[in-house]
């Protein structure tokens, strides 16, 4: 099928592309946009490595088409990080060695963030509810957990 | 791997959406939250030459109350589901439900309407509409019509629903007061799809005997259905003795069937187990509010 | 070393920076302008003749490049040879892509190029092969049962290795012994399932004639070699680079058939050809792993004195090998004696080819081990009626017996399981566990407890190696450059997929320089720039490359040292040290600054050589190499308490402990990360993983929704207790880690489940451990589910 003009707006910009409607958004980002912080890890929507925010809420890039996404809001890993300084989660992730090859992480970032914004419970068991969407095979998810738990606790201290 | 190509139609309103899927027949399929048919389509096991994009038709997205039911829009969320106040208080069965529905970022995708019309038979929506009597709202190019859950759901991966129909929506009878609710499934992983779900409602007298009494099963590669031989223990007190005996009941009257997954043994097994246990929940969580 | 520094430290990782923000670079991420995308054609069946090919559709669809199969990519190709000269090992021949049969569901067999891979698989779909089905065989008792097809017709069987071995006098201990204890255990086939696939891009420049080389692979020197060979290059005109690799375990070192493909279809098309492994042919068709069985035989006393041991081992090798296929028997066998003094020992290991993937390394290949002689010893202690502890400590190596020479001729030194065993089973207060048990028990609540000690080998020197038929050398080359502003640069020939190189080293550096590690940058996985070293893969990383890194460090740091005697007027270099970015000088017994900066010494060896001593060169650097033992040992105990569920067969870990000693630690934090990594990954294997073949050789869980790998909700916290004591025999005196965990928790689960089944007298002896198997075992002595 030919390519079809869309407009898609990605962490705060709009862009101008010409793809094919099959065109599966993850590897729009990756390919039209540059921005390869999204990763690829099974096309089938399992292993949450190519999580980012659509309309602010997470998402399996590689379970949407690029232009259903057109009218709507995407935001990637790119974003995160304000100018270039972590975010209260990635600086935790940090601390508590959370990640390890990297290639899970932006996933677990984008779930996480969106998570920490909701006044989030200090529970572990729903952390690790919250994280059985996304795969790790290198950190056994223990670090993550602390992680996320330290920067709600931080969030909580901030809020209170 | 990357889907086959397809033709893309993003209509706005639901009439618009039903004359593409007229005017297409079977070479086109509805795409909604997409957290089932995408895979299938990067799989190449799913090819349809025309996509037809519902996320647009707003007027399908609601949650809302009338009188003894609760009309849920076939494109809400089960995101919407797991937060809605409203249905906490009027079926908490499903908000509980449905927050058991695979990860997170699946549930902000994944649609009522796309569960109940991919009826997988171990499936969460298809086993609360089976439970609970649901009616199924379909629209065609003939009008609206509505369906018991019982006569929706008529095999693996099969429905009522014509190929020019679409689910628009599904209403839930209210759990009467003091009714409670359990749910028991049995999975490898947090997420997966149960290998056996039992779903139940109880009621209980002033006695504190069991009065009402819905038991429904899924996972055994047939739709979900109700395991009406349960209802003999109505008026028995529910004691680890009924409960034993209930599991048996609901056991004996399945016919599970061995596959990759299960076998016919281990899923009977686990309907036996399952059944007493949601039982258990739903009388415990009825006498909670008594 | 100079002084104290930052070795064992915390420190925080320098790479987390670019992973955490997305900014990472991947092989997908690498942009190569004009590049081509492959697809590959792969095998619906398990066995098949190829009769015919015919690209005529494929070569016409749009998009399309080329579409070639083996009639053209053999000719471009030298064909893998693997015939180590080891008895008992038959060498095999694989062809680049198969022209005459496919061996495996999966096999490639067509390679498409196109402008975009969705329109490469679109022209892949229209390849015609016909293929004529064989028989296949999909099990190690099929492939081995008479009259069984072969895999490999240049075989005579499909019995492709088999060792056998003897020490002592074993049949006069079974002939004396009190009692004689059978225990068997089995393992499915598994798969690494890296979150990052496999991929390639490969560029040919046509005036240079060179390629340069683009693979996620943890060796990149000898991928260099091997691809150069099969290329029919120079050596010196391949460049490999390996980019940041999302996970390895050990599928990221061969040379595969479609990696070669794309550098070979690059070269003939003078343009970048790159390919992506998606999931499924990652769970189809790159490498698997395990699906090992064993039987061992223990001849014992009454009171659980181990007099000898027997052991019957199988593997289901898959259908080609790109390893040799003895190297099962040189770990697993070898190493199975574990932490026990048992001298009479004998093994019969086979290894068997079928029509499935070919296996390769998984994180820890000889996990297998610590289960079957951990499980065994709790049979006896079953058996017998003893403590499982007690018989441990009856035949348990202590610090007395060390050093300790294997039956299989191992030596053990520096290791510490009796002292982890007791502090472990200390803090989950073992003592008390039989008492929780039975008060569980009036619950109606199942516990089981299991221990495994493990004695986990590493750092494969080139005396292994060589004795194994594994083509390599077991050394690894560092080199340290200060340049002349005082920056440190440094290289190693190992290739990191997430042990976090970039920090541990640079502390080893730094330790080594008596600076900060901040200031030391690490550059590895280009072969232009990397020494040649044997890459990353048993666990060698940290003692192998660690070790040449404090070599060359040390050689630097010693020409400083003499260049800041002579800035100082001194005659030697006896007093002074480095420390804190400076040189420090001996006054008085007490260390005093001098002015002398690191920096500044630094400077001088460049722009200042005249006041260099005589015979120093300018410049400041220096390049080790470094070849460690044959087998370095650590060691752990891991005890973990689960609770089972009698009626569902489902099993929950209740708190799991390890107590381990891995030497010196480089960070102390990515050595626990390791572990955690580890860990996870035994206990997917032993309640979770299983590839499922049906006995046509066709998977029927091909997808990462039903290839169950661990979640968060899966996965337990782990409790650590360091216990790290030095090895004399390594310049750091770090002993290697990071696989030892898979054999801990193959090994706990499986006594700890089996501690709870013995209630019901049942015992599992087939991992992963699943709730349908556990109701098998369980169907029988449990008559009606109410009662539990």
């Amino acid at each position: 099928m030919s390519k079809v003009p869309i407009r898609l707006s990605v962490n705060g910009e709009a862009h101008d592309l010409l793809v094919e409607p099959r065109k599966l958004l993850s590897d729009t980002l990756r390919e039209d946009l540059h921005l390869t912080g999204t990763h690829i890890g099974c096309e089938h929507g399992v292993c949450g490595a190519c999580t980012v925010w659509v309309d602010g809420r997470p998402a399996r890039a590689c379970l949407l088409f690029a232009v259903q996404i057109e009218g709507h809001e995407v935001t990637t890993i790119e974003a995160i990080a304000a100018e270039g300084r972590l975010s209260p989660f990635q600086q935790a992730m940090h601390e508590e060695h959370g990640l390890q090859c990297g290639f899970c992480t932006p996933g677990i970032v984008m779930t996480c963030e969106a998570w920490l914004r909701e006044e989030p419970t200090i529970e572990e068991t729903e952390i690790r509810e919250l994280l059985s969407g996304n795969l790790c095979r290198c950190t056994g998810y223990q670090n993550i957990v602390r992680a996320v738990l330290k920067a709600a606790r931080r969030a909580r201290g901030n809020a209170a | 791997m990357k889907p086959a190509a397809f033709a893309y139609h993003r209509p706005r309103t639901l009439d618009e959406a039903l004359a593409l899927l007229t005017a297409h027949g079977e070479d086109a399929r509805p795409l909604a939250g997409g957290q089932s048919l995408v895979p299938m389509m990067n799989t190449r096991l799913a090819r349809p030459a025309h996509l037809i994009d519902l996320n647009d038709l707003g007027e399908l997205d609601f949650i809302r109350e009338r009188g003894d039911t609760v009309e849920i829009g076939a494109l809400t969320r089960h995101r919407a589901v797991e937060r809605s106040r409203a249905l906490v208080d009027a079926c908490p069965i499903l908000p509980a439900v449905v927050k058991t529905i695979g990860h997170h970022a699946i549930r902000e995708r994944g649609t009522v309407g796309g569960s109940l019309a991919l009826a997988d038979p171990a499936a969460q929506w298809p086993l609360l509409a089976i439970l609970l009597g649901a009616r199924i709202e379909l629209a065609g190019p003939r009008g609206r019509r509505a369906l018991a859950a019982a006569a929706f759901f008529k095999g693996v991966f099969t429905t009522a629903a014509a190929p020019d129909e679409l689910v628009s929506a599904v209403s839930f009878p209210r759990l009467a007061r003091g009714e409670g609710w359990g749910y028991r499934a049995l999975t490898r992983r947090h997420g997966d799809f149960a290998i056996v779900a039992a779903a139940a409602t109880a009621t209980l007298d002033a006695s504190g005997n069991i009065d009402g009494l819905r038991l429904a099963l899924a996972g055994g590669g047939d739709p979900p259905a109700r395991a009406e031989a349960v209802t003999a223990l109505r008026g028995r007190a529910p004691d680890a003795t009924t409960l034993a005996e209930l599991g048996r009941l609901a056991a004996a009257a399945a016919a599970p069937r061995d596959d990759a997954v299960a076998s016919a043994a281990f899923r009977s097994e686990l309907i036996e187990v399952l059944s007493a246990r949601a039982v258990t929940d739903a009388c415990e969580r009825a006498r909670a509010t008594q | 070393m100079n002084g104290e520094g930052p070795i064992g430290k915390r420190l925080l990782r320098k790479e987390d920076f670019r992973f955490l923000t997305g900014s990472g670079r991947y092989l997908d991420d690498i942009e190569a302008p004009r590049a081509l995308h492959a697809a590959f054609v792969r095998s619906p069946y398990a066995h098949a003749r190829l009769r015919h090919i015919d690209l005529t559709r494929a070569r016409g669809a749009p998009g399309v490049v080329t579409v070639v199969g083996g009639a053209e990519v053999n000719q471009w190709t030298a064909p893998l040879r693997m015939a180590p000269p080891i008895e008992g090992l038959h060498p095999v021949e694989v062809a680049t892509l198969p022209t005459d049969k496919v061996r495996f569901q999966g096999d490639p067999v067509v390679c498409v190029v196109a402008t975009d891979r969705y329109l490469a698989e679109d022209a892949a779909e229209l390849v015609d092969i016909e293929y004529e089905p064989l028989p296949a065989v999909a099990s190690f008792d099929a492939a081995l049962a008479p009259g069984a097809p072969l895999v490999d017709d240049a075989l005579p069987s499909n019995l492709v290795s088999h060792q056998t071995f003897t020490a002592g006098d074993p049949a006069r201990r079974f002939a004396q012994a009190d009692r004689v204890i059978e225990a068997v255990f089995g393992q499915r086939r598994q798969t690494h399932l890296p979150i990052e696939t496999r991929g390639a891009l490969a560029i040919w420049d046509e005036g240079r004639q060179h390629l340069t080389y683009h693979n996620p692979n943890q060796v990149p020197h000898p991928l260099r070699s091997t691809l150069a060979a099969r290329l029919r290059l120079s050596e010196s005109q391949v460049t490999v680079i390996v980019p940041d690799i999302g996970g390895g375990f050990g599928q990221k070192i061969a040379l595969y058939r479609e990696e070669l493909t794309v550098a070979a279809l690059a070269r003939h098309l003078k343009r970048p050809v790159r390919w992506r492994e998606d999931r499924l042919e990652n769970l189809l068709a790159s490498s698997h792993a395990r699906e090992d069985a064993a039987r061992l035989r223990a001849a014992v006393t009454n009171t659980g004195t181990v007099l000898a041991l027997d052991l019957a081992l199988m593997e289901d090798f898959g259908a080609y090998c790109f390893y040799p296929a003895n190297y099962l028997a040189r770990v697993v066998a070898m190493i199975l004696t574990g932490a026990y003094n048992i001298r009479d020992y004998s093994f019969d290991v086979q290894v068997a080819l079928t029509n499935k993937c070919g296996n390769g390394p998984m994180r820890a290949p000889m996990a297998i081990t610590s289960w079957i002689i951990e499980g065994t010893i709790d049979k006896i202690a079953r058996e017998l009626d003893l403590d499982p502890v007690e018989v441990r400590r009856r035949n348990m190596l202590r610090a007395s017996d060390l050093p300790y020479v294997t039956a299989t001729e191992q030596r053990l030194e520096d290791i510490t399981p009796y002292e982890t065993m007791e502090r472990a089973i200390e803090e989950v207060d073992y003592a008390g566990f039989k008492r929780r048990q039975a008060a569980a028990r009036q619950e109606g609540r199942h516990l089981g407890l299991g221990l495994c000690v493990v004695v986990e080998s590493t750092t494969y020197g080139s005396a292994f190696y060589k004795a194994a038929g594994i083509p390599g050398s077991g050394h690894e080359a560092a080199w340290v450059k200060v340049e002349p502003s005082g920056a440190v640069n440094a290289s190693v020939g190992l290739m990191a997929s997430g042990q976090g190189y970039e920090t541990a080293f640079a502390q080893v550096v730094a330790a080594g320089l008596g600076i900060d590690p901040a200031q030391v940058r690490l550059h590895i996985g280009n072969t232009d720039v990397a020494p040649y070293g044997m890459g990353s893969r048993g666990a060698r990383g940290g003692t192998a490359g660690g070790s040449a890194l404090h070599l060359a460090a040390r050689d630097v740091a010693d020409k400083v040292l003499k260049i800041a005697a002579q800035l100082l007027n001194l005659n030697t270099p006896d007093q002074l040290r480095l420390a804190g970015g400076a040189v420090e000088r001996l006054v008085g017994g007490a260390w005093e600054p001098t002015e002398l900066t690191f920096g500044a010494i630094a400077r001088t060896a460049y722009l200042d050589p005249l006041r260099l001593p005589a015979g120093l060169e300018p410049g400041l650097e220096a390049h080790r190499a470094y070849d460690p033992p044959p087998m370095t040992f650590s060691n752990a105990t891991h005890v973990c308490e689960v609770e089972l569920a009698p009626a569902t067969g489902v099993v929950h870990i209740l708190r799991y402990v390890i107590a381990e000693d891995c030497g010196t630690v480089l960070n102390e934090m990515i050595v626990e990360g390791q572990q955690h990594g580890a860990t996870a990954l035994g206990i997917g294997g032993a309640l979770y993983e299983a590839l499922d073949y049906d006995a046509d050789g066709q998977l029927r869980n091909g997808t990462l929704a039903d290839y169950l790998v661990p979640t968060a909700c899966e996965i337990p916290n782990f409790e650590i207790i360091a216990m790290h004591t030095p090895n004399r025999r390594n310049p750091t005196g770090s002993k290697g880690m990071a696989e030892g965990g898979v054999m801990g928790a193959i090994g706990a689960i499986g006594n700890a489940v089996n501690n709870a089944l013995a209630a019901f007298g049942v015992e599992a002896t087939q991992q992963p451990f699943s709730p349908e198997y556990l109701r098998t075992l369980l169907r029988g002595p449990l008559l009606s589910l109410s009662r539990i």
